[in-house]
């Protein structure tokens, strides 16, 4: 204890013997700060200069303060404004001045894993997001907000179903079975795998930090080699009182027309054509005016009014219609925050309704959250951050692909149903099916920070986080065919998530001298996780009216339930160091041990260093007077992917019953039974792995930083190559050992990239200034090795092509195609038998594949499964964006695009009816469109693969500030209307949205919407 | 000083957190070895599992159908089917046959399930000995029937007879047809002498189960080396094999009376009689199912594969009786249909083709006739379930039965003694006795036949027509030109890839 006294004492002295020491009267200045726009500024720390004397400002920007007499500088600060020094003169009493925004941003602080640097000390790649640089549209996360914003950063929102979350990939792919997905770090608390973070209000974010590199996100382990994400929520800040409501407004509506039939005429002849190709024969066509299972199907005649002994046919339902409509969604936000010496606080709690372009669909959410830190004596501060959400989905998801050809609703006022096994009812499902699910999340954090001396600090933390989600399903006997099959099917889907974490560290900042500067950080943490499901589901049901209120009445009862437990611990370091401003220094490290880890392997370590150089500090780069800010970055590292499911490295049993006459006998036994194969064949794990580990990433990244013009143009270019190596696999072992796979560390994958981040402050004047921002990302992912395959078939079996599609394949990207290749459309029954086809499949009008391949590697004159090949992969070339942003006094404008370029899509939905009006016949001998058959054995091949590049203006916003308390009680307001999704640029099919999943499959997604916003932002 | 404190007493909150953590694994609610295999309640678990393989989808209730019967000319499939079926039909089978991996596949599964029944049941305390015999008797039981059906099936195969606890024990080459038959005869002979005689439950093997498959094996074994049979040169003397066929299908015909002969054909596959005890004693073994399973494997689609997917069909229980009661069938796939060499090689007047092949059905009143030329062809009834709800249905498959045993004991015998038995499954199938005084090999050619029309589709007539040589000619008959695989199906390629010791 002594030893700190000695050294509070020493920098009480210092303070002393450097002060200045002219003394004249004390007197009182008063004054008001506002900024560029002459908004009030409240916060700005106003300090005399070489005194320890300060304040600031208040919620009107106003000030007290007294001079001592000894100095007549005031100093003003605010964290994003440039520091403004004003000499009082020794008649004014009054100060009226007005901060400009620092576009240095230098100085700024950006946080880090376990603690913060400045912004010109970083050493790794890291980029910063502020909260309010996010668009404002409507959105259940801030995922898919990140879109288009951080250079290296890939987001890809696959849906616009209501409360879709996104996927999120820093610097390509690197696992074939964990997750790709980065570490969500919510303050400081480490969240999970980023994509859904519909916890927090996008609205509380006061920033948001990627950690790319392996330097900067080593201190997360074997958690960090998908990158880290870390979110800052708003804190109250000292001398503030805030309250303020922002309100979000929004109508949606289609972004592309749906291609389908449009009229019943075409889409009948169409399948009485198909038909016939088909086989069938013409006397049992659909559409002959006949009654088929108890339906009648019009004639093409009678559907045109020809049929002179038929009145003409009345139903032409045009189903997107009924089925999607303009949704209105609304978003609403109260905060409170404020600050003084002892106490600071945010408090908000927000409203948001999200509907759904389809009828019924919804997704509710309500978040509050609490932020209160609170100044136990000068050492030691405590505090806690709540929040807690409840949220709601509701709706299942229907399309318009119905015919035409029949009403909604038969005579009785019954969905119309073409057979007794007619389940594609949109409306009947919208409306008649019970699909809903409540989640209720709660993190409460509870902290304290100590000052052991004035370098050292220590804190300490204890988070939980509660999640519990409920999932209600009812389907009735005739809407659905799992209804049907189970004449009602009843569930109640429960979701339980605890999840426990400490952690301790200690951190550092002392400056030895004038060039030497060190931060350290290092600490322990441990983390608990627990997952429980059960999953209550009824089968037989008498009636439907109670839905799924009472299961036990239903006749056959079906209970499962599960459980998950994991723990990891880790002890984590970093170390800063920085030599004469100039040349920085940094190592990391960070060992974990998980209880998922087997046990020969129970820790791993992940070091990390990097490099820095501020060559700007140089006496010879400062004479060329070109740079504000040249800086060269080197890091090399290990981060980890835990990607493995808890109990892997056990053995396993599986479960399996045996009637034996009075009843089942449950077994136990080797051999875990898991998902089905390509042929359906249940695939069998369970055999334990005593060394299964974390993937490792070895990442190398080299980065420049460049400033010029008093870094009115900045421009960050960062070139990485990470390896991953121990890939988490399924090996597949000899079946006759009685299993078929089990998991190993094996394999390996590359990606290496160039990304570059470029902003200009074109136009900076108080009045008016111009930004622009573009972005560019460009990833190269390859599969290196698997072990003793090359090609491993991954994803869906697609229903038409009887195939897998995606694979991971050595030398090619992951989710690589695999498939036939095509050459346009047989005009000739011999073009198609030379061509290698036989029966129906070489008839013209048919696709022709190209047989490129047979058993010996050669042609062999048969198309069959030998000829298939790498045809495509979603992998885009590069990814880009541009953002701008105009402010003109009171009023602001930006906008967004986004564009990927260079992806190939496997378009499901290739042959949309306004396509298919082209198609092959004698008469239009088309060679891009196959003729009409509906008993077509597609083959998966290129013939589906299609472009999938598209640029897209992603938002657009203007805004107005009034000026000052425009109206009594109001302190600010600000007006906007926001854009999104307004219109984009591509040549793939325009029946649908071009941003599909990672896979690139187009299926038909859910549509995204369009969606216009009028926001305010009120202050009072 | 109260920092120093609160600083101390966070470093020991810290210690102690992560001093009481191992970052030790227990799998929550899945059992594993070290936790099983200690009660009665574990050993009688430890064998439902190992008897859990038979009703798979991948196994008695589809796969071994696929594969045994397809190659015949018995079954053809379905048009879209898929290539594996086509290649079974027309002989022609790859190593990548999914249908052959998937059998493949379950057959070792089930392997590895009754090794675990014979290695950890032993060691199992407090359990009474003569149930603790009876459940490693039937272990010992279930290994040999899948080593039968595997050598039947691919020949050499690597022969497992401990329990996976390391992937280092995966790697494993190829046994001789020798070492595996013996090691099936020497199962069968342990849970013969393990086993008691009573029927111990449904679906569950009792010492007559384990000597009525040892005389089918000893049958395969003298047949295939009477015949040159290809693989089973290593059989030394045929006759010696012969006559303990004859002697173990003795013991099933004369040593016991838990199982018998059914007078009337549809009985022996009329589910509610055979599944009450006392009623139809036909199925020595055979696969449980039941409707209120939850899965398939439980209840069985079985039936679906034969039956016609043109509408529900209703037809007489009886054929054979005018007054019979009509039953409601359902409807099915359609995806094994029946070739019109198997149908018509039937006498007009057999009972086994009037009275289980359905050849007219009605619905709703109006009468359907079916054509064994067309698509939706005369189709075996002998798996059916009238009371079946929805897809769920509770027809066992049959593995051994009572007529199998006779048509055995007859063959094995030949004429000196086998006509009696021969004669009574073709009294009850409405046909004369077979003609007096043929010679040994026309007789048991006879029986072969006989057993081509009583065994119809239930995985019989590949191994008959395998172990009497006679595929190439059964192909010539049927105008099919064999490729591959007419005595033994090619290795799985997945097991060739990952197997390091095992050669094609």
């Amino acid at each position: 204890m002594s030893r700190i006294f000695y050294i509070a004492l020493t920098c009480f002295l210092f303070v002393l013997i450097s002060a200045d020491t002219v003394s004249a009267q004390q007197r009182t200045i008063r004054g008001n700060v506002v900024d560029e726009i002459a908004k009030p500024l409240p916060g700005v720390i106003i300090s005399v200069k070489g005194e320890n004397i300060q304040t600031s400002s208040d919620n009107n920007g106003n000030y007290t303060i007294t001079l001592s007499g000894k100095s007549n500088i005031l100093v003003f600060k605010m964290v994003g404004m440039i520091t403004k020094e004003i000499a009082v003169l020794p008649t004014e009493n009054t100060i009226r001045t007005s901060l400009l925004p620092d576009l240095k941003n230098l100085e700024e602080v950006v946080v880090v894993g376990y603690g913060t640097v400045r912004k010109s000390d970083l050493t790794g790649s890291v980029s910063t997001l502020k909260g309010s640089d996010l668009n404002r549209t409507p959105s259940a996360s801030v995922d898919q907000l990140l879109q288009g914003k951080i250079p290296g950063v890939q987001v890809i929102s696959g849906s616009g179903r209501p409360g879709a979350g996104a996927t999120i990939r820093i610097r390509g792919t690197s696992s074939l079975n964990g997750s790709n997905s980065p570490l969500m770090v919510v303050d400081g608390f480490p969240w999970g795998d980023a994509g859904n973070l519909k916890q927090i209000n996008p609205d509380d974010i006061e920033s948001i930090e990627v950690l790319k590199d392996a330097s900067s996100a080593a201190i997360y382990g074997s958690r960090g080699a998908n990158g880290v994400i870390l979110i800052t929520t708003k804190k109250g800040k000292l001398g503030q009182s805030n309250i303020s409501l922002s309100t979000l407004n929004t109508v949606s509506a289609m972004s592309a027309k749906p291609d389908l039939w449009r009229d019943a005429i075409d889409e009948a002849t169409f399948a009485n054509e198909a038909a016939l190709t088909g086989g069938t024969p013409a006397n049992q066509l659909p559409y002959l005016g006949e009654i088929r299972g108890g339906v009648y199907f019009p004639s093409i005649a009678e559907l045109r009014g020809l049929d002179p002994s038929k009145p003409k046919w009345p139903h032409n339902t045009d189903w997107v219609d009924l089925v999607y409509r303009k949704p209105f969604s609304q978003s609403y936000t109260l905060t409170a925050d404020g600050g003084s010496e002892k106490t600071k606080y945010a408090i908000s709690g927000n409203y948001y309704k999200e509907e759904g372009l389809v009828i019924k669909n919804f997704y509710d959410r309500f978040a509050t959250r609490l932020d209160l830190d609170q100044k136990l004596t000068d050492a030691i501060n405590v505090g806690t951050n709540v929040i807690l959400t409840y949220t709601k989905n509701n709706g299942v998801q229907v399309n318009a692909d119905r015919t035409r050809v029949f009403p909604v609703y038969d005579d009785k006022g019954n969905y119309f149903r073409t057979s007794p096994t007619d389940f594609g009812h949109p409306l009947a499902n919208a409306n008649e099916v019970l699909n809903t699910s409540k989640t209720i999340d709660v993190l409460g954090t509870v902290y304290a920070n100590a000052k052991i001396t004035k370098w050292l600090q220590f804190r300490t933390q204890l988070s939980s986080k509660y999640g519990n989600s409920i999932g209600d399903v009812y389907e009735p006997s005739i809407v659905t065919f799992r209804g049907f099959e189970s004449n009602g099917y009843g569930a109640i889907n429960n979701f339980n998530t605890t999840e426990l974490l400490t952690e301790n560290y200690l951190t550092a900042n002392k400056t030895f001298g004038k060039d030497h500067s060190i931060n350290f950080v290092a600490g322990y943490s441990f983390q608990k996780f627990n997952t429980r499901t059960s999953d209550l589901i009824g089968n037989g049901f008498v009636n439907d009216n109670i839905q799924n209120e009472n299961l036990s009445t239903a006749a056959n009862r079906i209970i499962a339930n599960g459980l998950s437990r994991s723990e990891l611990a880790s002890w984590f370091g970093r170390a800063n160091y920085v030599f004469k401003d100039r040349y920085l220094f940094t190592l990391t490290a960070r060992a974990d041990g998980s209880s998922k880890f087997g046990s020969n392997n129970k820790w791993g370590y992940f070091p990390s260093g990097a490099v820095a150089w501020k060559a700007n500090e140089e006496e010879f780069i400062k004479s060329l007077n070109v740079f504000s800010e040249l800086k060269f970055r080197v890091s090399y590292g290990l981060t980890g992917n835990q990607g493995i499911s808890p109990y892997q490295t056990l053995d396993r049993f599986g479960t399996a019953r045996y009637f034996t006459g009075d009843g089942f006998q449950t077994g136990f036994g080797p051999g875990l039974s898991g998902a089905n194969n390509e042929q359906g064949l249940t695939i069998v794990g369970g055999l334990g792995n005593n060394s299964l580990k974390w993937e490792t990433t070895t990442s190398l990244d080299l980065g420049v930083d460049i400033g010029f013009m008093d870094q009115r143009f900045r421009l960050t270019i960062d070139y990485y190559n990470k390896n991953t190596d121990d890939l988490l696999r399924l090996r597949t072992i000899a079946p006759s050992s009685g299993f078929d796979e089990q998991w190993i560390n094996d394999g390996e994958i590359n990606n290496k990239g160039i990304e570059i981040g470029l902003n200009a402050d074109i136009i900076r004047k108080s009045e008016f200034s111009w930004n622009v921002g573009v972005n560019f990302t460009r990833n190269r992912n390859k599969v290196i090795s698997m072990g003793e395959k090359n090609r491993v078939d991954v994803g869906t079996l697609y229903e038409l092509v009887r195939q897998r599609i995606l694979t991971y394949t050595v030398g090619q990207p992951m989710f690589a195609y695999y498939g036939y290749k095509s050459n346009g459309i047989i005009q000739t029954v011999q073009e198609g038998i030379a061509a290698g086809l036989t029966g129906a499949a070489a008839q013209p009008g048919e696709i022709k594949y190209l047989d490129i391949s047979g058993p010996n590697g050669t042609p062999d004159g048969v198309i069959d499964g030998n000829d298939r090949t790498i045809i495509g992969n979603p992998t885009p070339d590069f990814l880009y964006s541009f953002n701008t942003n105009l402010k003109y006094k009171r009023f602001d404008l930006s906008a967004q695009f986004y564009g990927i370029y260079g992806n190939d899509v496997f378009d499901f939905r290739k042959l949309t009816p306004s396509r298919q009006i082209m198609r092959w016949t004698p008469d239009n001998p088309s060679n891009e469109i196959p003729r009409a058959n509906n008993t077509r054995g597609f083959l998966a091949s290129d013939f589906f693969i299609t472009d999938g590049s598209f640029l897209r203006i992603q938002n657009v916003t203007l805004g107005y500030n009034f000026k000052a308390n425009p109206v009594k009680g109001i302190k600010s307001l600000r007006v906007f209307f926001s854009g999104n999704n307004l219109y984009t640029f591509t040549k793939f099919n325009p029946g649908f949205d071009a941003e599909l999943g990672e896979n690139g499959v187009n299926e038909g997604a859910y549509p995204r919407p369009r969606a216009i916003s009028l926001g305010l932002n009120i202050g009072f | 000083m109260n920092i120093k404190k609160y600083i101390y007493s966070a470093f020991v909150f810290a210690t102690v957190l992560s001093s009481c953590q191992k970052l030790e694994e227990k799998p929550y609610g899945l059992v594993n070895t070290s936790s099983f295999y200690k009660t009665e309640a574990d050993a009688n678990s430890a064998l439902a599992y190992a008897y859990a393989i038979l009703p798979e989808v991948g196994y008695y209730s589809r796969g071994y159908y696929i594969i045994t019967e397809l190659p015949t000319e018995n079954l053809t499939q379905k048009g879209d089917a898929g290539v594996s079926n086509f290649e079974l039909d027309e002989i022609r089978t790859t190593p990548t046959n999914a249908d052959l991996d998937n059998l493949w596949t379950y057959l070792y599964r089930g392997i590895a399930r009754a090794n675990s029944v014979i290695a950890n049941v032993p060691n199992v305390e407090g359990i009474t000995p003569a149930n603790k015999n009876q459940i490693i008797g039937e272990g010992y039981f279930l290994r040999a029937l899948h080593n039968f059906n595997l050598v039947r099936m691919f020949g050499a195969v690597p022969l497992r007879t401990g329990v996976i606890a390391d992937a280092e024990q995966v790697p494993m080459a190829k046994s001789s047809l020798s070492e595996i038959y013996n090691l099936i005869e020497s199962d069968l002979k342990n849970a013969e002498s393990l086993m008691s005689i009573a029927k111990n439950k449904e679906g569950r093997a009792n010492k007559v189960a384990a000597q009525a498959l040892l005389a089918k094996v000893y049958l395969h074994l003298a047949s295939s080396k009477s015949y040159n049979s290809p693989g089973y040169a290593f059989v030394d003397d045929a006759e010696k094999k012969y006559t303990d066929a004859k002697t173990y299908a003795a013991k099933v015909i004369n040593d016991q009376s838990v199982f018998g002969f059914t007078n009337t054909l549809v009985d022996i596959w009329n589910t509610a009689l055979y599944k009450t005890a006392g009623s139809v004693n036909e199925h020595i073994f055979d696969a449980a199912v039941d409707r209120l399973g939850v899965r398939e494997g439980e209840y069985t689609k079985l039936p679906n594969m034969f039956l016609g997917s043109d509408r529900p069909m209703s037809i007489p229980y009886n054929p054979s009786n005018a007054t019979s009661p009509i039953i409601n069938i359902g409807q099915g796939w359609n995806h094994f249909r029946t070739e019109a060499g198997h149908y018509n090689s039937y006498a007009n007047t057999d009972r086994r083709k009037t009275d289980l092949i359905v050849s007219s059905y009605t619905n709703s009143g109006t009468v359907y006739n079916l054509d064994i030329n067309s698509a939706s062809r005369p189709f075996s009834r002998k798996f059916i379930d009238p009371g079946r709800d929805a897809d769920k249905m509770n027809a066992n498959s049959p593995i051994i039965r009572y007529s199998d045993i006779l048509l055995i004991y007859a063959e094995a015998a030949g004429p000196s003694e086998g006509y009696s038995a021969v004669n009574r499954i073709r009294a009850r199938a409405g046909l004369g006795d077979l003609p007096p005084s043929l010679s040994v090999k026309a007789f048991r050619d006879a029986v072969v036949l006989e057993r081509a029309w009583e065994l119809a589709f239930e995985g019989n007539r590949l191994f008959d027509l395998r172990r009497t040589n006679g595929m190439e000619k059964m192909a010539q008959d049927y105008g099919k030109t064999i490729t591959s695989g007419a005595y033994f199906f090619p290795i799985p390629q997945r097991e060739l890839d990952t197997n390091p010791l095992m050669k094609p």
